[in-house]
């Protein structure tokens, strides 16, 4: 029987079925709220250390609207900064990524330079430049004032670099992970990793929409070939399991590549220790998902830019000691699963760009269930039942009731 | 090592800089309005390839990058100019360039690179 409003928005009881207000997606306010009390204080992986791969090499990115830039000094270490000049606040390098070996038209080598007005700075963040500087400041202001906001950043977890707005944050990337990537950990960290796949996608949805399609597979029944090809009872059989911090790692298990049309087994190029074929996938929270298949790395990155915005970054990682037909083997593997035209990742985004559409800013809040139990196995909703217990607690705000407005308009 | 030809004058054109490489040793050449300097290739200032951002008006050399300036003629920097030149003796003899390379000149840079302020984040505790 289909409903009238009063029905329609009468919750169900969340004791017999757990849900959220569909506010904690759509609403502005929440969403600003986010960025200051989740995404500021928290360590994201902005790229990985094979992106900057040279002494000078540099790569921007942003976090929490923040423009930021990671460069490798000399010495080797890669090292974080807001990519903003401390004279009149200009983006300082625009590039996506290069290196400052070379210098730039108004700036010196191994140096970046503001090109407002020439200020430049070193690998490690110090001013070493000033334009006229003492014509100008007198010993009012000198390079040693004006240097940049440096960020704590770390190299973890097969390479990535991962960088913090919050200097008092009060673990290390080790102890904020825990044990949720213990189960790939030596297979990735066995060998230094290497990027050889890059895209970006901005979709008109949450991001936390994107997680939660991350964090079940229930959603088995948008993916035509998860549906009609690979599926066996230990496919079914497998169990998540959720781990401090809010992270969760959805089952693994062995991928019968032999019952996927035109795929081969993955075991031959298998990162090391993995067991053959085998399939491993970790999502962190608030938004980064590590997914290891047997011969390929993919790490998706999340950058909200705004209540129904986000970015997703995907990566493909293999060996950096492949050789070139290793390679391109490698690349095959990863795209046919994985690549934009892939098997199942346009169906993942045309998926969260529905409830974009239903969850815009300003929409009248719904009721989004997770609330399937089934022995904590792949289609049990668990994970985003964890991650939304993490969320509240971040938050200070109930799921049945985040924005503290009335759920249902007066009658 | 000793004297060495580095080129023939008419290799340099009036009023421009070009690298040479003698034996390993990168030399900067500049032909101010007929008369020649060897100098070491950076801009004393911030390591620039003065070959690059080096302008020479036939008396005064100018780095475009923060206009340090010196007088070829006399090797006088100029008002805003932090440091001289390094040169090279240097004579022309029968249309060739000739240059005394005893080791190669450099300007000294400070590189702190024992630095680094990891604790800095404490700082304000
Ligand atoms: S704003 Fe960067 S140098 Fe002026
Ligand atoms: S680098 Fe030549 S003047 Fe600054
Ligand atoms: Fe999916």
């Amino acid at each position: 029987m289909a409903r009238n409003a009063k029905q329609w928005n009468t919750p169900p009881d969340p004791n017999r079925i757990e849900w959220a207000d569909s506010r904690i997606y759509s609403d502005t306010e929440i969403f600003e709220e986010e960025l200051e009390k989740i995404w500021k204080k928290v360590w994201i992986p902005v790229c990985h250390e094979s992106e900057l791969p040279e002494p000078y090499d540099f790569r921007t990115v942003s976090i929490a609207r923040e423009p930021v830039i990671v460069c490798r000094d000399a010495d080797d270490r890669i090292r974080a900064f807001l990519n903003v000049c401390p004279h009149r606040a200009n983006l300082i390098e625009r590039r996506p990524s290069g290196s400052f070996k070379d210098g730039t038209p108004s700036g010196n080598p191994r140096n970046m330079t503001c090109m407002f007005h020439a200020w430049q700075f070193d690998m490690k963040g110090r001013c070493v430049h000033i334009s006229r500087g003492e014509e100008g400041y007198q010993d009012r202001l000198s390079p040693k004032d004006v240097g940049l906001r440096r960020l704590r950043c770390e190299v973890a977890f097969g390479g990535m670099v991962w960088v913090t707005l919050d200097d008092h944050i009060e673990h290390s990337v080790r102890e904020w992970v825990g044990s949720a990537l213990d189960c790939i950990l030596d297979p990735i960290e066995a060998e230094p990793l290497e990027i050889f796949h890059y895209h970006k996608a901005i979709i008109p949805s949450n991001y936390k929409l994107w997680h939660d399609t991350n964090s079940e597979f229930y959603h088995d029944f948008v993916h035509y070939h998860n549906r009609v090809t690979g599926f066996n009872d230990a496919y079914f059989a497998r169990k998540n399991m959720t781990f401090d911090n809010g992270h969760v790692v959805v089952g693994s298990f062995e991928v019968r590549y032999d019952q996927y049309e035109g795929f081969e087994s993955r075991e031959a190029l298998s990162f090391p220790t993995l067991p053959p074929n085998n399939w491993y996938m970790i999502d962190i929270f608030p938004g980064i998902n590590y997914n290891l298949r047997g011969s390929a790395l993919r790490v998706d990155l999340m950058t909200p830019l705004s209540a129904d915005e986000v970015m997703i970054e995907f990566r493909g990682l293999g060996l950096k000691k492949d050789t070139e037909e290793e390679r391109l083997t490698r690349i095959r593997h990863h795209n046919t699963i994985w690549g934009p035209m892939g098997r199942n990742l346009h169906e993942d985004l045309l998926s969260i760009t529905g409830q974009g559409v239903t969850m815009r800013p300003g929409t009248e809040p719904r009721r989004i269930l997770h609330g399937r139990h089934e022995n904590e196995t792949i289609h049990d909703e668990i994970g985003m039942r964890h991650y939304y217990d993490e969320w509240s607690r971040w938050m200070g705000r109930p799921l049945h009731n985040p924005t503290n407005r009335p759920a249902m308009a007066a009658e | 090592m000793t004297w060495k030809r580095i080129c023939a004058t008419g290799d340099v054109a009036e009023n421009s800089l070009k690298l040479f490489d003698v034996d390993g040793v990168p030399i900067l050449v500049v032909n101010h309005g007929g008369d020649f300097r060897a100098i070491p290739p950076l801009c004393p200032h911030m390591e620039e390839p003065l070959e690059q951002s080096g302008i020479c008006d036939g008396r005064v050399l100018t780095c475009t990058k923060h206009l340090w300036q010196w007088d070829l003629a006399t090797n006088e920097p100029g008002a805003e100019t932090g440091k001289p030149l390094l040169m090279y003796d240097l004579e022309v003899e029968g249309g060739d360039i000739k240059v005394f390379v005893e080791r190669e000149l450099e300007y000294e840079f400070d590189d702190d690179d024992d630095y680094d302020d990891d604790d800095s984040f404490w700082d304000d505790d």
